[in-house]
């Protein structure tokens, strides 16, 4: 698994997309593809973020459903928004979105091959 | 050695600084570990707990030191030590709005600095932990602003006076000087 992040709006699909010669139809957009789909075609996963405030709102567990996720599907591409360079939010749901996707991040930066952060478009290889 | 330890929410700042922290730290040396955080509510608590059990077994006597850092000095033996503060936006954030007769943003700035700096001569190793609080681009009430402001030059300064600054990126460290 490769791990790209980066603030939001800095160009991160794009490049994913012309680094790796893929297309918008290899992207997942805030979810996570069904068994089926997984073995169809090389997976991005965009917008990583929302998938994972998708799950805490479920109430479903992102840290260990991702990992499964990653175990029959290590060969992918996660790319998420960095949400935790500001002010400690005052909403207790808030607060917690931060710091559950912060660890998240951590843990998934251990498992991938390579990071790399994009700031204004650039790639910058931290793993 | 000084070394400035930033980053955001949930990035692995405390982790790799407490690591930083006991390899600088020869055998043999005193460990401190300057806690800044006030307990409120049990939030607060289980962060509390959650980096107590981080630091546990690691030989780090903690000092509860909220306002006036310099004063954990006086709290230390003398000697060789190797020292954590964590954090800085908590400290500032202590000086500015919790004490009865609340500091200015000049004076908490100042304050600050000149503590850091004088601990920074009386340590042997210092890891300073402070925060990335200034890239959600929201617009805050007057007194956050202060606070935004306030820290953004505590952490140009502490910068300057580090030997070695590191963001931490998703538990990676990134040299930046």
């Amino acid at each position: 698994m490769k791990l790209v992040i980066g603030g939001t709006a800095q160009g991160k699909l794009e490049y994913v997309l012309l680094k790796y010669d893929l297309q918008k139809n290899n992207v997942w957009d805030g979810v996570l593809p069904n068994d089926i789909e997984r073995k169809e075609k090389f997976v991005i996963i965009n917008h990583f973020h929302q998938w994972v405030k998708s799950r805490m709102i479920s109430g479903g567990c992102p840290e260990d459903e991702i990992m499964s996720f990653l175990d029959c599907n290590e060969d992918c591409i996660i790319i998420c928004d960095e949400i935790g360079n500001g002010i400690v939010p005052i909403d207790p749901f808030e607060r917690e979105y931060r710091e559950r996707m912060g660890r998240i991040l951590v843990q998934l930066a251990k498992r991938a091959v390579e990071v790399e952060r994009i700031i204004c478009g650039i790639g910058q290889k931290i793993k | 050695m000084m070394i400035l330890v930033v980053g955001g929410s949930g990035s692995g700042k405390s982790s790799y600084s407490e690591k930083t922290a006991v390899s600088l730290a020869q055998a043999g040396m005193k460990k401190y570990y300057l806690a800044t955080m006030q307990i409120f509510d049990d939030e607060g608590k289980k962060k509390v707990d959650r980096h107590r059990n981080l630091r546990k077994g690691k030989g780090f006597l903690t000092i509860e030191q909220p306002t006036g850092i310099f004063g954990a000095l006086e709290k230390m033996e003398t000697g060789e030590r190797a020292v954590l503060l964590e954090c800085i936006s908590n400290l500032t954030a202590n000086e500015m709005f919790s004490e009865e007769k609340a500091k200015t943003k000049m004076q908490v700035m100042e304050d600050i600095i000149c503590d850091i700096k004088l601990l920074k001569e009386q340590t042997t190793h210092f890891v300073v932990v402070s925060n990335n609080i200034f890239e959600d681009g929201v617009s805050y009430d007057e007194a956050t602003t202060e606070y935004i402001q306030a820290m953004g030059k505590i952490n140009q300064e502490l910068a300057a006076l580090a030997d070695q600054v590191v963001e931490v990126v998703a538990g990676i460290p990134v040299i930046i000087k």
